[in-house]
């Protein structure tokens, strides 16, 4: 679908990209990732043509991007930056409408799409279209970058550290998004950070740039399993095996659990803890609110005096959670399980300790694959 | 957010209305300027106010006129790949041309165009193309480079990224360049009596030679609240052009 070869572009004599190879296949998401100014961001504009290549040919679907007129080639490749990319005298109605608009599209048509595409974001469209970009948070506003991006329904989409201007926990949320989009859309995705975290959860293959040159292009597993050299070596870090823990979603390790409303009998509770050494209090919807522990169970008073309670909001993991995100939440709760909710808040089971143990005792063996 | 707009366009067109229905009143003026002055010749006998006032008008229109037709396209043109070179020499040219008196303007454009409307809408021009060229290169300069190229990496051509990106962004600046020019103009456009293309200026210079006070408050009143009038007129339009919700509601 992509195929840069042998691409060279020289500022000042000096290689931006120097003699860079890559492939990206249909439907896929590579993540570019080195330090700064290792060339990412040119590597993405010689794709759209931005920037002109001093050597070497860009392909994009099979055919020289040189040999289509720039703004055409653009038009069919959403493209998205970071932070500064909305036009402020525009709403995010118009903002998302600029290619569509560029295309010729009818004010109808145009309209329809802006609607759908912030839906597709998260963002209700009759609150949104009309406001303006500085009436929006950093997180909704790369929302709307991402929507923008896709608003002609291009095939191929660049994005140019799409959720860098974010706190963390909104990237997270971005990013939960991001997955759920492309699993909808399959576009074909060359997304650039220089945050590791970002690039093990997103991409299908990361590539790993150096001074202008790709250095490994792999799968995360394969990445952080057996880095090509010292350089990508020092890049994951010393904690790669928790690193790679995010690219584990909770799901698959979610057991099923008994739990109590504070309504219960003596007899229910003894039987619901059996042999564990605490069980989860729910409410009358089956939302967790804490637990009671073994040792309470020779306290004579109400279920609902020994439940030793907790924000739910801060204990719950849900399944699109990751490993990580899960045992960053045990360690910083002092937990050896954690609730697990479905979307509505009630306990489908938990997640302990132990299996995310397991988890990464099975992904330490992968480095001898 | 459109009930603010709507008051500063309603407090505006009473205020003119008001002025130009006292246009009308030549009689109150003379009992006013009687009063204050007591002397019985308080108005310029050769035309009429309003008279004094179209003519007026009709120079700071002109020349206004020109001066946007002209200017905003020159900032445009020397902000472009093509007039990038010549945004040095357009920039001292057109600061020469308001640092140089519009007297002396005159003084050399009468022997080519002679006396009367010619010359000294071509003076005045000159004197206002400053802030007009200068704001439009600075509004336009002020357009991210970032901004820019998100335009073009979305496929805008380099027409319709001035058109839609570039100029909207710009515009409040250019404006305010505008207003500037404007209301330089509406002083400067006095010194059109000295060659004879009329204006608030006559008054004003029949004052000065005769000693007769009331003659240059004519003039000079007027003049003051026509400039008043158009720079809110313009501060208006300025406004209703503002883009960031923050200040569009007030
Ligand atoms: N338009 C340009 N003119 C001159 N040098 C540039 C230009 N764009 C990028 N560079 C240089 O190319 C190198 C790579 O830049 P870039 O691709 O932006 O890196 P990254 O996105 O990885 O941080 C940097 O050294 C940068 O200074
Ligand atoms: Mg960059």
């Amino acid at each position: 679908m992509i195929r840069l070869e042998n691409v060279t572009r020289l500022f000042d004599n000096v290689a931006a990209v120097d003699g860079f190879s890559l492939e990206v296949d249909q439907g896929e998401v590579c993540v570019l990732i080195g330090p700064s100014g290792c060339g990412k961001t040119t590597t993405l504009r010689l794709i759209n043509r931005l920037v002109e290549p001093t050597s070497g040919t860009i392909l994009v679907n099979g055919r020289d991007v040189s040999r289509t007129k720039a703004e055409v080639l653009r038009r069919s490749i959403g493209y998205a930056i970071q932070s500064v990319g909305l036009f402020p005298h525009m709403t995010v109605g118009a903002n998302i409408g600029v290619v569509p608009g560029l295309l010729g599209w009818g004010k109808e048509r145009i309209s329809a799409r802006v609607n759908e595409l912030l839906e597709l974001v998260g963002l209700e469209p009759r609150q949104y279209a009309p406001k303006y970009v500085s009436q929006l948070s950093g997180g909704e506003a790369q929302r709307v970058g991402v929507a923008r991006a896709l608003a002609a329904d291009p095939p191929i989409l660049l994005m140019d550290e799409p959720f860098g201007a974010v706190d963390p926990l909104t990237r997270q949320r971005l990013q939960v998004q991001f997955l759920r989009i492309q699993r909808k859309l399959k576009k074909t995705i060359i997304l650039v950070t220089h945050d590791l975290d970002e690039a093990i959860r997103l991409a299908d293959r990361i590539a790993v740039m150096q001074s202008g040159r790709l250095v490994q292009h792999d799968s995360p597993e394969r990445i952080l399993a057996s880095p090509a050299n010292k350089f990508v070596h020092d890049f994951v870090g010393v904690d790669r095996a928790l690193k790679r823990l995010s690219r584990i979603s909770v799901e698959e390790f979610i057991r099923p659990t008994p739990s109590v409303t504070t309504s219960a009998t003596r007899e229910e509770l003894s039987a619901a803890i059996g042999g564990h050494r605490s069980v989860w209090v729910v409410d009358g919807d089956g939302r967790p609110i804490g637990w009671i522990d073994r040792a309470s169970l020779r306290d004579p008073g109400q279920l609902n005096d020994i439940t030793v309670r907790a924000d739910p909001a801060e204990m719950y993991v849900t399944g699109s959670d990751t490993l990580h995100g899960a045992l960053s939440r045990m360690l910083g709760l002092g937990f050896k399980s954690l609730p697990a909710v479905d979307d509505n808040g009630r306990l489908i089971g938990e997640i302990t300790l132990g299996d995310i143990e397991k988890a990464t005792a099975r992904g330490e063996n992968m480095d001898h694959v | 957010m459109f009930k603010r707009q709507g008051r500063r366009w309603i407090v505006l067109a009473v205020l003119t209305a008001v002025f130009v229905i006292l246009l009308f009143q030549m009689g109150w003026w003379e009992a006013a300027l009687r009063t204050i002055f007591s002397r019985d010749d308080v108005l310029y006998p050769t035309a009429s106010l309003i008279a004094l006032v179209g003519e007026h008008m009709k120079l700071v229109a002109l020349s206004s006129g020109l001066t946007v037709l002209i200017g905003v396209p020159l900032g445009i043109w020397v902000t472009r790949r093509s007039g990038q070179s010549f945004l040095p020499i357009v920039t001292d040219l057109t600061s020469l041309g308001q640092t140089f008196p519009p007297v002396a303007v005159l003084a050399l454009a009468v022997p080519l165009f002679g006396f009367g409307l010619v010359p000294t809408v071509i003076a005045l021009f000159l004197y206002g193309l400053l802030p007009v060229v200068r704001n439009t290169v600075a509004g336009l300069a002020s357009v991210s480079r970032e901004t820019l190229e998100v335009a073009y990496g979305m496929g805008m051509g380099r027409l319709q990224a001035l058109m839609l990106v570039e100029l909207p962004l710009a515009v409040r600046v250019i404006l305010a360049g505008v207003r500037i020019s404007v209301i330089i103009n509406v002083g400067t456009a006095m010194i059109g009596a000295v060659i004879g293309a009329g204006g608030l200026g006559s008054p004003i210079i029949a004052g000065l030679v005769q000693f007769n006070t009331a003659y240059v408050i004519e003039g000079a009143l007027p003049a003051a609240v026509i400039a008043i009038l158009l720079d809110r007129f313009l501060g208006n339009i300025e406004k209703s052009l503002a883009f960031s919700p923050g200040e569009r509601n007030g």
